[in-house]
C-alpha cells in the first residue's frame, strides 16, 4: 500500500454476523419457479442434444463397435493407443494444423487488409463491402459445387486459362497436397468477409482523436498503424483468432463436397467422419477421434483465453 | 430478482441434469456379451404363416438415373399387390450415401427401410454386422427363380451358404472409345484387344484427335479399386487371392507401374477428377473405361459416335479380365417379418424379366434375367449386348475389394500417390498390402463365423 493510500480514510471493520440460512419468501419461491420454468426446457435441450451426446462418444470411444453392429466389445483406451500408434495420428494431425494455420492466418490478414482498403472514404465502398461479405452467407455445399467446376482439370475455367498460357492444369482433386491447397484457398475466400466486416468495425471504433494527435505529431501512415491501430485492434483479433481457429478445426461442408475421399484433407473432423461413416465403419475408434478433437478444442480455448487475453489492449 | 440459488448451485444442477439424462439415455451397441458382432447373426425366419405389410421403403440412390423406371416398376407393383404401398425414397446420390443412411438407421436401431440397394463393396458388412436376412426362405416361398438369374450375377451375393441379396443394378465396367478419333487416327473401329495394342494406338490417336488425353482412367474414388482389377489381373495379380492380400507381387507391381508410365511417361493417359464418363462425353479423351450404367447418358450427351467394346487383356491374361460390379436389393434384419415379405414380394417383382429389361432401357444396366426380353431394347441400344456377351468373360471381385471395409478407399489413395504424385510404386503396394492385411485381421477375421 502507498503513503497515498494510507491517507485515505479507511472503511470501519464491520463485524460480520454469523451467517444464517435465509428464509425462502414467498415471492422467492415464485420468482424461482418462473426461473425453473423459463431455464428448465433450455437446459433439458442443452443437456439432451449437447452433454448427452458427448458422454455417449465418450463411452463410445472406449468400445470396438463397427457402425450398424448390435454389439461392441469394451476395449478401456485401445481406440487412443490405436490412433496415436498408427500413421493416421501424424497424417491427420499434420493436415489438421496445417490446414488451420493457413486459413487462420490467411484469413485474419487478408481480412485486415480487405478492411483497410473499405475503411476508405472512396465510392463504391458499400457495394465493396457486401460482396466480400457475400460468401461468407453462401452455403458451403453450394461454394464447394461451384470451385469444383473452376477446379475441374478437364473442363475447369482455371484448366481453361491454363490451356491458353500453355500450360496444363494440376490435378487439383487427385494430388493429395494440391487438394489441400485447393480447399484451403475455397476455405479462405469463403470466410474473408467474415474477418473483413469484423475488422472493419474494429477500425471504425477506434478513437478518432488518438490517430489525429499521432499525425500531428508527424507519425506517419505507417507508423500510426502498426503502433496505435494494431494494438487498438487486439480484442478484435483476440475476438477472432478464437473464432476463427474454432471454425477452422470444425470446417467439414466444403472438404465433403470437394474432397470426398478426404485425399490430403483429412482434417480430424473429416477423419472422424470418415472412420464412422466414411467406408470404415470403426465407430468406436470414431468417436476416439472426436474426443482428441474436442480436447483440442478446449486447450486451444484455454490457452488463448488465459494467456493471449492477457496481451490484449482493451480501450 | 433475487434467485434462491446461486451460480455454483446452478451450474451443479444443470451438471447433475446432463450427467443422469446422458446415463439413463445411453442407446447404442450391446456390450454385455464382451465380444463384438459376429457375422450373419440373422436367422433365416419361416414366413408361413406371415401377412405383408401394408406399406414399406423402398431406398435408393436411383443408380444410372433411374428415378423415372423406378416409380413406374412401384406403380405397376401396387396395381398388381393393392394392399402393399411401396414409398420411394431418395436415400443418397450414390452407393456411399446410402450405405450411411442405412447404417445411420441401424445405429439408430430407428426408421428402416423394407428394401435397401447396396453395393458390391457393401452388402458383405451388412451380412457381417447382421443387418440383413438371408433370402432363400422367402425366395422359396415366393417362387423366386433363382435359375433364371444370371448365374455370376446371383453368386455375388452368396456366402456361408445363403443368399444374402438379389441383382438389381448390375454393371460390367466397359471399354467406351470416340469412333470419330479412332477413324481420324486410322485404327480400326473396334476397342483394344490388349493393352499393349493400345500402348501402340495412343501416341497416333492423341496426335490425331486433338484430344486432352488418348485415355482416361476413371476418378479414382469408387473406382480405381474396382476398374484396375482389370489391369492387375491382365498382368496375372490382383489385389488380393481369396483372402490372401497380393497386392504387393511382382506381376501387380508391374501392372500399376504400367499405368503409371502411361500417365508420366508416354503421357498420352490422364486421370478423371469427378466421373471419366462426362470427361469422355465432353471430348477431353478418346476413350475411358466405366461402368454400363453410363452407357445411356454417354450416348446421350457425346456428340460424336461412340464405341463399346470388352475390357482389353493384358500380357499374362487375355480373358476374364472384366470384374462385375453394381448393386442389389436386401432386407433389413430390424425390420417387421410383414415388412419383410413385403419386401421380398417387391424384390421379386423388380427382378421379373419385364421389369429388369426396362430397367436396363433406361439406364444401360445389365438384365438381371435370362429370360428377359431383350429385343426392343437392343434395337433403341445396341450397345447394351455387348455388355450382356462381356457378362460371359467376367470375373468374381477380389475379396480385398469387396468384403474389407474401406479397402476401395484405400486402393484410391494409393493409386492417387502413383498416378499422380509418381511416387515408388513397389513401395505404395507394399504398404496397401499392410494395410489391407491389417483391416482384414482386425475388423473382418474375428467376425467370421466360418
Amino acid at each position: 500500500m502507498t503513503k497515498l493510500d494510507l491517507d485515505r480514510p479507511q472503511p470501519a471493520v464491520v463485524a460480520r454476523a454469523p451467517r444464517t440460512r435465509p428464509r425462502w419468501s414467498l415471492r422467492s419461491r415464485r420468482d424461482f419457479l418462473v426461473f425453473l420454468a423459463m431455464a428448465l426446457p433450455n437446459l433439458a435441450l442443452i443437456a439432451v442434444f449437447t452433454h448427452r451426446p458427448l458422454l455417449a462418444n465418450l463411452q463410445y470411444s472406449t468400445l470396438d463397435w463397427t457402425l450398424g453392429a448390435s454389439t461392441a466389445r469394451v476395449v478401456g483406451l485401445a481406440n487412443y493407443v490405436d490412433f496415436f500408434t498408427s500413421d493416421d495420428a501424424p497424417r491427420v494431425l499434420g493436415t489438421t494444423a496445417a490446414f488451420t494455420l493457413f486459413t487462420v492466418g490467411l484469413s485474419m490478414v487478408l481480412g485486415l487488409l480487405v478492411a483497410l482498403a473499405l475503411n476508405s472514404k472512396v465510392r463504391g465502398t458499400t457495394f465493396a463491402r457486401s460482396a466480400v461479405f457475400a460468401p461468407y452467407v453462401l452455403s458451403g455445399v453450394g461454394v464447394g459445387l461451384v470451385w469444383m467446376f473452376i477446379f475441374d482439370p478437364g473442363y475447369g475455367v482455371l484448366a481453361w486459362v491454363l490451356r491458353g498460357l500453355g500450360q496444363s492444369s494440376p490435378q487439383w482433386f487427385n494430388d493429395p497436397q494440391l487438394a489441400l491447397t485447393m480447399v484451403t484457398i475455397v476455405y479462405v475466400w469463403k470466410n474473408l468477409g467474415y474477418c473483413a466486416v469484423v475488422y472493419l468495425a474494429g477500425l471504425q471504433s477506434l478513437p478518432g482523436d488518438v490517430m489525429e494527435a499521432a499525425e500531428l505529431d508527424g507519425a506517419g501512415s505507417a507508423r500510426r498503424f502498426w503502433s496505435i491501430a494494431l494494438p487498438l485492434l487486439s480484442p478484435t483479433t483476440f475476438f477472432l483468432l478464437i473464432t476463427t481457429i474454432l471454425s477452422s478445426l470444425q470446417a467439414f461442408d466444403l472438404i465433403r463436397i470437394m474432397t470426398p475421399l478426404g485425399t490430403g484433407t483429412s482434417t480430424l473432423i473429416y477423419e472422424a467422419y470418415l472412420q464412422a461413416f466414411g467406408a470404415y465403419n470403426r465407430a468406436g475408434y470414431s468417436a476416439a477421434i472426436s474426443v482428441i478433437l474436442f480436447a483440442i478444442l478446449l486447450i486451444v480455448t484455454v490457452v488463448q483465453i488465459r494467456f493471449v487475453e492477457r496481451k490484449v489492449h482493451y480501450s | 430478482m433475487a434467485f434462491p440459488v446461486n451460480r455454483r448451485g446452478f451450474l451443479a444442477l444443470t451438471g447433475a441434469g446432463a450427467g443422469a439424462l446422458a446415463l439413463a439415455a445411453c442407446a447404442g451397441p450391446d456390450t454385455s456379451g464382451g465380444t463384438a458382432a459376429k457375422a450373419g447373426a440373422s436367422p433365416d425366419t419361416d414366413f408361413s404363416n406371415v401377412k405383408p405389410a401394408s406399406s414399406i421403403e423402398f431406398w435408393t440412390n436411383h443408380p444410372g438415373q433411374s428415378q423415372a423406371v423406378e416409380q413406374q416398376i412401384i406403380e405397376k407393383f401396387q396395381k398388381a399387390n393393392p394392399g402393399i404401398t411401396v414409398n420411394l425414397v431418395t436415400a443418397g446420390a450414390n452407393y456411399e450415401e446410402i450405405a450411411q443412411k442405412f447404417q445411420t438407421a441401424q445405429a439408430a436401431k430407428s426408421g428402416l427401410p423394407g428394401v435397401v440397394v447396396l453395393s458390391d463393396v457393401w452388402w458383405f458388412r451388412y451380412y457381417v454386422n447382421g443387418n440383413i436376412i438371408p433370402l432363400d426362405s422367402l425366395a422359396k416361398q415366393l417362387g423366386v427363380q433363382l435359375s433364371d438369374y444370371r448365374d455370376s450375377l446371383v453368386k455375388d451375393y452368396q456366402y456361408g451358404g445363403k443368399q444374402w441379396a438379389l441383382p438389381y443394378g448390375r454393371s460390367t465396367p466397359l471399354f467406351y472409345y470416340n469412333k470419330d478419333h479412332f477413324k481420324a487416327a486410322g485404327l480400326p473401329d473396334r476397342a483394344p484387344k490388349s493393352w499393349d495394342e493400345f500402348d501402340d494406338w495412343a501416341p497416333k490417336l492423341k496426335a490425331a484427335s486433338g484430344a486432352q488425353y488418348a485415355y482416361m482412367y476413371p476418378a479414382l474414388a469408387g473406382y480405381a479399386g474396382w476398374t484396375l482389377q482389370n489391369n492387375l489381373w491382365g498382368w496375372g495379380s490382383g489385389w488380393s487371392n481369396s483372402w490372401d492380400i497380393t497386392c504387393d507381387s511382382a506381376d501387380a507391381v508391374a501392372a500399376m507401374q504400367w499405368v503409371q508410365d502411361s500417365v508420366y511417361k508416354d503421357k498420352w493417359a490422364g486421370v478423371s477428377s469427378k466421373e471419366s464418363a462426362d470427361d469422355f462425353a465432353a471430348g477431353i479423351a478418346s476413350a475411358t473405361i466405366s461402368s454400363t450404367g453410363s452407357l445411356v447418358g454417354i450416348l446421350k450427351n457425346a456428340k460424336f459416335n461412340v464405341g463399346v467394346g470388352f475390357l482389353p487383356g493384358g500380357p499374362k491374361a487375355s480373358t476374364n479380365v472384366c470384374p462385375t460390379g453394381g448393386a442389389g436389393l436386401g432386407i433389413p434384419s430390424g425390420i417387421t417379418k410383414e415388412q419383410q415379405l413385403a419386401a421380398a414380394m417387391f424384390i421379386k417383382f423388380v427382378g421379373e424379366p419385364e421389369n429388369t429389361a426396362a430397367f436396363s432401357a433406361a439406364t444401360g444396366y445389365m438384365p438381371v434375367r435370362k429370360s428377359a426380353d431383350m429385343t426392343a431394347v437392343l434395337a433403341k441400344t445396341p450397345q447394351i449386348q455387348t455388355a450382356i456377351d462381356q457378362l460371359a468373360v467376367t470375373k468374381v471381385q477380389d475379396n480385398a475389394r469387396v468384403f474389407l471395409p474401406g479397402a476401395d478407399q484405400e486402393m484410391a489413395k494409393s493409386v492417387a500417390k502413383i498416378v499422380t504424385q509418381q511416387g515408388d510404386v513397389k513401395a505404395i503396394m507394399a504398404d496397401l498390402k499392410k494395410t489391407l492385411t491389417g483391416i482384414y485381421e482386425k475388423d473382418v477375421r474375428p467376425k467370421l463365423t466360418a
